[in-house]
Parts: C-alpha cells; structure tokens; sequence
C-alpha cells in the first residue's frame, strides 16, 4: 500500500519521489514526463468511480525537452468521478510543459477535479481545460498553485446541454518573480444553466498574476445564472496583479454577476491581532489564510481540504523556498 | 509599590498636529483610573499611543512599563509585557474565527513565557470559564472575529479577551459606548471580576454612567491634550453636573 505512493525512478541518480497526501480510498498514478500506464478516464454509463484518482504529473532530468501531452476524461451518462492532479518537478532543470485536459461529461455525469500544482522556481506549466458539458452534467473544479515559475491556466468551459453546473474556482500563490495566469471562459450555450468562479491571489515579492474571466451567455440560453469573482490580496508593494472580467450577454433573462479586487493587508486588522500579542508575521499569515478560506472551503473531499490547508500555511510561511526542489518538500 | 506605568511629559503627533501635549500619569498595581475629557481631548490617542499603534509619532517624554521602555516595544511586545487595550470600535476580522484568534494570541503569550501551548482541551476549558465571565454564549467561537456582532458582543468579546490574557493594565477605551444597559452592566461586571491587587484598569470614558458601575479610585480630566484636573471618584459626578466648563475655564 505504501509502496504506492513513491515514484523510484530507474536512474539511481535521481531522488524517488514520495507523494504525501495520502488520502483514503484513492488510486494512485505516476505519469513521468508526460507517459504513464493510466492516463485520463473513460467510464461508461452510469459508472461510478469508486475511489478518488490521484495523478501525480513529474518531470525528471531524463527528459529536459519541453513536453507536450493531453488527457482525456470522458464520463458518459451518469457516470462519476474524483480526480486529483497533481504536478510536479523533480530536479532544477529549465523545464517547460504544456499540457491539455479534455473532458467531457454525458448527460447527468459528475466530475469533481482538483489540480494542485507545486513545481519548482524555473517550470514553465500552462494547461489547457477543454470541457464539454450535457444536460445536467456537474463539473467541480479547483486550481490551487502552489508554487512555480510561469504557471499559465486557461479554463473553458461548454455548457451545451440544459442544467448544466459548473463551478470553476482557484488560488493562486506568488512570490518572488513568479508568474500565474489564468484565463476562464465559460460559455452558456443553452438555457438554464448554471456557472460560478472564484479565483483568489496572495501576490508576494514581485510576482506578476493575470486573471481574465469571460462569462458568455448565447441569446437563446434564458434563465442563465452566471457569477464571477476574483480577489487578489498585495502582501508587497512590488507585486503586480491584472485582472479583467468580462461578460458577453445576449440573453435577456439572466442573472449575472462579476466583481474583481485588488487589495493590500488590512491596517486595522493587522494592529488589533498585534494588540492581543500575535507577532506581526504571524498576524500577516492568520490575514493571509482567512483570505483563502472560501476557495479551499470548497473541496469537497475533507481530508484533501485539510491537506490544502496546512500546505497553504507550510507555503505562506515560506517553507517550500527553503528547499531547492519544493516539490520534495511537500507532496 | 513600584508603578505598573509612569507617563511622563508625552507628546505625540498624528500627521504633523500636536494631540498630546504632555501627559503625565502614574498607576500603581491594584488601582482603577478613570480619563474623562470632552470629545477631541485626546483620550483615544493617548490609549492609541500607549498601544503601539502606527502613524503616531511621540515627540516628547517617556513611557516606563513595569520598568521598561513601552515606547521601544512592538503592539505585540507590549501585550506580552501585560498591556491590554479594549477597543472603542473592535475590527472585524472575516475568515479569522474567534477560537483560531484568540487560541494564536494565547499560545504566542505562552511561547513568550517560555510555556508549552495549550492542547485544544486545555484551551476549551479556559475559554468556557472565561467566557463566562461576560455572559457570553460558546457558540461565538466559531464565528469570525467580530463579524456579525451586535455592539455590546463586541464590548463583551473585548473584556472576554481581557480575560484571556490576563493583563497587568488594561486600558479600556469608551467601552460604555454603544452599550444598552444590560450590556453595560455585564461588561463593568466583567471588568470587576477579574480586578486584584496586582492588576490595574484605565477607564477612558465620557460618561459619568460606567463610573457607577466600575468605581474609579483616582478620576483625570484631559483637555486639549493635557491632564487639567485629578481628584478623587467625586470628580466624575461633578463631571457629571457640571460639565466639563468650570474646568476648562480655570485652565
């Protein structure tokens, strides 16, 4: 069982990487560099998944070249599923990955994905999500970055049959000159469906964020209800975070909402916990997590919640950059 | 006796205009002193000063705490030294539930001393007992810092923390303001319980009213940034009767 949970790789020179989220009732999958034995999912009608699916995505030196893959996760009719992608860097190499994820969800299938991404200072990451959604499909999804170089995110998502949820929601943590992106578009094709984001940066050192979100409404897709948020909290003076909401609307009975900020600590917070004896770094920290809450709030699986919770403090206490490669330190 | 605090001769400035213009006040263990004043005398500056708080800039004098520099020690320095500030408007602090607040500000009080954290059925069972103490209900805990609460829940949840870290001077700033009654009576209550010999309590009021309920020992006057009148509790009825007139006129 635990054997399950570390990559060895075959050259004795590279470290073996040991996964430390292990979470119950999960399989676990290693894709190095891009290969693995099980990729994507394909679940026929009204199968469930029974345990979570967790893959670990690593690059190791062995293969330096940048690398482009896509995966596939087909659910059809009713089926369901729990996915956790994970991805990571083995060892300092300039590595660039360009990855695309493709689901596509039958009518009444249910899809929870969480992506957790903890790559080392120099990783160039963009994934692609490509999601197409029948009648009253369910897609859940939360992005966490961790930690990386140039981690780019581009989320679209089909709503093109009616009932259709999807929620897509996001943190992203920068510091020092890294760099995240993300850019969502969510179209709603067809009547009465359902959409909401909300994507939260804690900005750091001189990182640089992007957020553009596009929430479109087709003029037949009445009853549509659509939200957007994204909040971005400044930990520095030298951090930089873009954001740009946009909304196409060419229904004309719909709700539909975007809000976007951009903020700095909050003074008077600050000096009331000070006031009662928490130090400045650590009042810095309570502020920085409260801030992060109603995105992780949002994972179902508890323990993997939990989990997220405590890599967020070990990342907002600066305990990832204190090892060459992160990704060893953490998960 | 030696002086829990000893103010001497203090000016301080918020962006460049002279709020305090030399203070000077001693309390000693075991006494209760009340700061009346009309508005704009300075009171909240001079608990703001005394806390730490940025964007005050002391000009003049000096601050000796149980000994020390206050004025060379951080906001959260002087809490551990046994500085306690009640708010007169307690920050929200969304996402921060009380228990998380108040477990960190304990435990750092703990560190500080050298002792072990408290394990989470160490830390229920004080705070139960304390919250006790204001009347207030345990299912608070769990709610973010302030957020939702009435003003009397924040003035209860001020002294509750009061409780928590048992301070060897606790300034309460206006904390009959916005306070019914009943809430009033809880909070000066409150404050009472938790008074001994070896702990003291600055009262900055504008009122007369909380005075009945906490009885002062010594009652200042400030106006314009300085101490114009000390005298014995009968100070604050005549405060109350009188206003704040004849004092300013005999300036």
């Amino acid at each position: 069982m635990e054997n399950n949970y570390i990559y060895i790789p075959n050259d004795p020179q590279q470290e073996e990487f040991r996964c430390r989220v292990p979470l119950k009732d999960t399989e676990q999958v290693f894709v190095v560099d891009g290969k693995g034995e099980k990729m994507g999912l394909n679940l026929g009608k009204g199968e469930i998944l029974p345990q979570m699916l967790q893959v670990i995505a690593v690059r190791s030196r062995q293969a330096q070249e940048d690398l482009s893959y896509s995966t596939d996760y087909r659910l059809a009719e009713r089926a369901q599923a729990k996915v956790l992608l994970c991805s990571h860097t083995l060892s300092m190499e300039d590595f660039t990955t360009h990855e695309c994820v493709n689901v596509e969800l039958g009518k009444g299938a249910i899809l929870d994905m969480v992506v957790m991404q903890n790559e080392h200072n120099k990783s160039k990451h963009s994934t692609s999500f490509k999601v197409q959604m029948e009648e009253g499909a369910v897609f859940n999804l939360n992005v966490v970055t961790l930690h990386g170089g140039e981690i780019s995110n581009e989320i679209e998502v089909n709503l093109n049959g009616k009932g259709g949820e999807c929620n897509v929601n996001g943190l992203y943590l920068a510091d020092g000159q890294q760099k995240v992106s993300t850019r969502v578009n969510i179209f709603h094709n067809v009547p009465e469906c359902h959409s909401s984001q909300l994507f939260k940066g804690i900005l750091d050192g001189e990182s640089r964020t992007s957020f553009s979100g596009k929430i479109y409404v087709a003029k037949d897709a009445q009853k549509t209800e659509a939200y957007q948020a994204n909040n971005n909290l400044l930990a520095s003076r030298t951090a930089k975070a873009y954001t740009q909401p946009h909304l196409e609307i060419y229904a004309d009975d719909v709700k539909c909402s975007h809000g976007a900020t951009v903020g700095s600590l909050n003074e008077d917070e600050l000096f009331y916990m000070r006031s009662r004896g928490i130090a400045k770094d650590e009042a810095k920290l309570l502020q920085q997590q409260a801030f992060a809450y109603a995105v992780l709030e949002k994972v179902a699986n508890e323990s993997l919640r939990e989990r997220l919770h405590s890599l967020l403090e070990s990342r907002l206490r600066g305990e990832f950059s204190e090892c060459a490669n992160c990704s060893k330190h953490c998960c | 006796m030696e002086n829990l605090i000893e103010i001497k001769n203090l000016h301080a400035n918020i962006n460049g205009k002279e709020i305090l213009k030399g203070i000077d006040l001693v309390v000693k263990p075991g006494e209760v002193h009340a700061i009346m004043g009309p508005n704009g005398s300075g009171k909240s500056t001079l608990s703001a000063v005394l806390a730490g708080k940025e964007h005050y800039e002391v000009t003049e004098g000096t601050v000796k705490f149980m000994g020390h520099d206050l004025l060379a020690m951080s906001p959260e320095e002087r809490s551990w030294a046994g500085l306690f500030l009640g708010f007169q408007y307690p920050i929200e602090i969304p996402g921060v539930t009380n228990v998380n607040f108040m477990k960190t500000a304990v435990n750092e009080h703990r560190k500080q001393k050298g002792l072990a954290p408290l394990t989470a059925a160490e830390y229920l069972k004080l705070m139960r007992e304390k919250l006790a103490i204001v009347e207030m209900d345990p299912a608070f805990s769990s709610r973010g810092v302030n957020v939702g609460f009435s003003g009397g829940e924040k003035k209860r949840n001020e002294i509750f923390q009061m409780a928590m870290l048992d301070p060897k001077l606790a300034i309460l700033d206006e904390t009959d303001s916005g306070l019914d009654v009943d809430a009033l009576r809880i909070v000066a209550t409150g404050v009472n319980k938790l008074k001994r010999p070896d702990n003291a309590t600055i009262v900055i009021t504008h009122y007369q009213r909380l005075l009945d309920y906490i009885v002062p020992d010594i009652v200042h006057v400030l106006y314009k940034g300085k101490i114009i009148k000390t005298s014995g509790k009968e100070l604050a009825l005549e405060v109350e009767t009188r206003g704040y007139d004849w004092l300013i006129k005999g300036e």
